[in-house]
């Protein structure tokens, strides 16, 4: 896959027109610029008279590496064998045909995940790795499959794909193309453009073995995003995040691991936000990934434009290999919560989405606990031994008792209310002084209103002896 | 060209019925456990993939007693439950009496109406569900028909807990239930919609209330004695349960 663009877009998100500058000449120039007349190699002076509203950036090698290396991890999920070139990124697909099912669909799922992250693309299948990428870069979108087809589509490449000493001499004696130099005497044409030079397409061609050093991912997924400018919506938040969160899932899935947290850093001029994303379970999904974040960036609020951001995943773990069901069974639902919640949780916030826990104690208050949706070390739904079992409870408990007036020695609310059962008393908490519940000491009745409603309410033993409201039995 | 359609394929669909029959359902229903109201049900349950909406004033008639049976009966399917802007705290031990998989038992309690909206649609588009229960006192027209669109396209049993006042407007609802106190503790329900004939009686559903096996005797005295204060409350009561912890 051959990134023409590459020193344009590692910039993104970029306005338009805008344009990469090197020794004080254009070098690229986006689609707007180039339509204003923004050529390659005009000076900087030109470009802003042809197109005044130009963004003109410095090339800066290191950010294109930085994304390049991103783009790696990301095509892990794709394939474990990548190297890269400056401006190229050469998977080995061949052991991953079955898989996928056939080169078409993975040549498709990689040039889309290119093009979705924000970078312009052409790509090719050859048997060779210099073969491919030469046809990528000439932009010949060939798919060669063999030895035959990959000599009959190289051998049609101008000869500006060899470096340019070697392609000048070759200008020199009236070659064009990679066929018509292969047609030369190859012991004359040593001598004249150099021994290297035919290696070079001896390994193009599949003659001699060409090995490349493997692109060897991170032991630890730390990666850094420099933005061109300080950023302060969400969308282009979401955009420059996207590219950090695609590349953790390639790398997740390079591993064969899963991330449970991870945290964006976003760092602005002064100080540093940071977003911690928390998952239900170990996954490598990158829409997960996406979802939670834009739930989480579209609620955040930001005092001053961010200028960099910084993925770390910090729970990493191995992901256990999954059997896909023979039949789709009912519960494969169950999987489709978690991500459910995650999504809730991102967008409401941790405190509104929650799980309740029957707890042991004889205090209505005291006896649910809420906890975390993604809390497993709670016991959750454990029954609680000997408390209330068997015993009526309501429903609903009210957040706080509602105090009852008392109508000719009967409590009321809306008219008397008939004490249909009771009293439980409910006497417990002693050790507790007034720290949560604290001590208690009721007599509960379930009570029928004389508008049919079945409530719970009770008198409290201590003096004053008022009537309160506690729960409703929907 | 013009097709030929026969009627019996239009009758076929699931969305075409018969005026005086009740439709036929196109995912298998959910028994609600009450005999009374299976039999004038749709397919014999509570359906899935359609909103059900609820109409109660308040809390305490047993609106919840009515669908729990139902949820359950899902504890079977091992699906979950979600309960969106429940009007009161969530009393877990007693769900779990119900018959509620705690497990499997989520409470969203967002701060605004719209974060319930919009809570219910992902929950319904993620087919994650066995079963919702929403709570909404003031939703329009427009956003009932989101959340029954929603509902469409799951397989969960969704329920949409509104006040009475409702009843008078319109709904995209395929089930509308109105709920009233009748005598002696049952619950009365009265169907304002369902997708087959009207039907206009009246259905006596006698839901679990909280009254234990030898309270009953002293239950609905029409003009009940005046329990005259706290004593003869204690002194009239033989089940007192005193339970302190020393």
């Amino acid at each position: 896959m051959h990134l023409p663009y590459l020193a344009l877009e590692a910039n993104a998100p970029l306005p338009s027109p805008s344009a990469v500058v090197e020794h004080g000449r254009i070098l690229l120039a986006d689609q707007a610029a180039s339509e204003a007349g923004v050529t390659q190699g005009i000076g900087v002076a030109a470009a802003r008279m042809l197109a005044p509203t130009i963004a003109l950036l410095m090339r800066e090698p290191a950010r294109e590496a930085a994304a390049l290396q991103r783009l790696a991890c990301w095509a892990g999920g794709l394939t474990p064998k990548i190297s890269l070139t400056a401006d190229t990124l050469l998977l080995e697909i061949g052991s991953c045909l079955r898989l996928f099912g056939g080169v078409r669909n993975i040549v498709r799922a990689a040039a889309k995940g290119v093009r979705e992250q924000g970078f312009s693309l052409t790509c090719a299948v050859a048997p060779t790795p210099l073969g491919a990428q030469w046809l990528a870069q000439t932009a010949k979108s060939a798919c060669c499959l063999d030895a035959e087809s990959l000599h009959r589509h190289l051998a049609s490449l101008p000869i500006s794909v060899l470096p340019d000493k070697t392609a000048q001499a070759l200008a020199r004696f009236g070659a064009r193309t990679l066929g018509g130099v292969r047609r030369l005497p190859s012991a004359a044409l040593a001598r004249r453009i150099g021994a290297p030079a035919l290696q070079l397409m001896a390994r193009a061609f599949g003659e001699i073995a060409d090995p490349r050093p493997a692109f060897v991912f991170p032991e630890q997924f730390a990666l850094v995003l420099q933005l061109p400018a300080a950023v302060d919506n969400a969308g282009a938040l979401l955009f420059a995040a996207r590219r950090l969160t695609a590349a953790l899932a390639g790398w997740l899935k390079a591993r064969q691991a899963g991330v449970r947290a991870m945290a964006l850093h976003l760092r602005q001029r002064q100080g540093e936000t940071l977003l911690s994303l928390e998952f239900a379970e170990l996954t490598a999904d990158e829409e997960r990934f996406e979802r939670v974040l834009r739930e989480r960036l579209n609620t955040l609020k930001l005092n001053s434009p961010v200028e960099s951001l910084a993925l770390v995943a910090t729970t990493v773990a191995a992901l256990a290999g999954r059997s896909q069901t023979l039949f789709d069974d009912a519960s494969s639902g169950n999987e489709a919560i978690a991500p459910l919640l995650e999504r809730l949780c991102a967008r409401l916030g941790e405190e509104q989405v929650y799980r309740v826990v029957a707890h042991a104690d004889h205090r209505p208050e005291c006896a649910t606990r809420r906890t975390g949706p993604f809390d497993k070390s709670a016991k959750v739904g454990q029954p609680a031994p000997g408390t209330g079992q068997g015993l009526a409870r309501p429903l609903w408990l009210l957040d706080a008792p509602e105090s009852l007036r008392e109508v000719d020695g009967r409590p009321f609310r809306g008219g008397p209310l008939q004490l249909l059962a009771g009293p439980e008393r409910i006497e417990s908490g002693w050790w507790d002084g007034g720290e949560q519940q604290g001590d208690l000491r009721r007599d509960y009745f379930i009570a029928l209103a004389s508008d049919a409603r079945w409530l719970w309410i009770y008198r409290e033993c201590r003096s004053p002896a008022h009537w309160y409201l506690h729960g409703v039995f929907a | 060209m013009k097709t030929a359609l026969s009627l019996a394929d239009i009758l076929a669909r699931p969305d075409v019925w018969c005026a005086d029959r009740l439709a036929p359902s196109p995912l298998p229903t959910l028994a609600s456990g009450f005999a009374p109201l299976d039999g004038e049900l749709p397919g014999g349950g509570w359906p899935r993939a359609t909103l059900a909406e609820i109409l109660v004033d308040g809390s305490g008639l047993g609106e919840c007693s009515l669908v729990l049976p139902a949820l359950g009966r899902l504890r079977s399917e091992g699906r979950w439950s979600l309960l969106i802007a429940p009007p009161h705290r969530v009393n877990g031990p007693a769900w779990a009496a119900h018959g509620v998989d705690l497990t499997r038992l989520a409470v969203v309690a967002p701060a605004r109406p719209r974060d319930a909206l919009w809570a219910a649609e992902q929950a319904l588009a993620s087919g994650a569900l066995g079963s919702l229960l929403l709570w909404a006192p003031c939703v329009d027209a427009a956003q009932v028909r989101r959340l029954q669109v929603a509902a469409a396209g799951s397989n969960t049993v969704a329920f949409l807990f509104r006040p009475a006042r409702a009843q008078s407007e319109s709904s995209a609802a395929g089930l509308r239930l109105l709920l009233s106190a009748a005598a002696r503790g049952s619950l009365a329900v009265n169907l304002l919609k369902r997708r087959g004939p009207p039907c206009t009686r009246t259905l006596i559903l006698e839901p679990q209330r909280p009254l234990y096996e030898n309270d009953k005797s002293h239950e609905f005295h029409d003009s009940g004695p005046a329990v005259a204060g706290f004593a003869s409350a204690v002194s009239g009561a033989r089940s007192q349960r005193t339970l302190a912890f020393a």
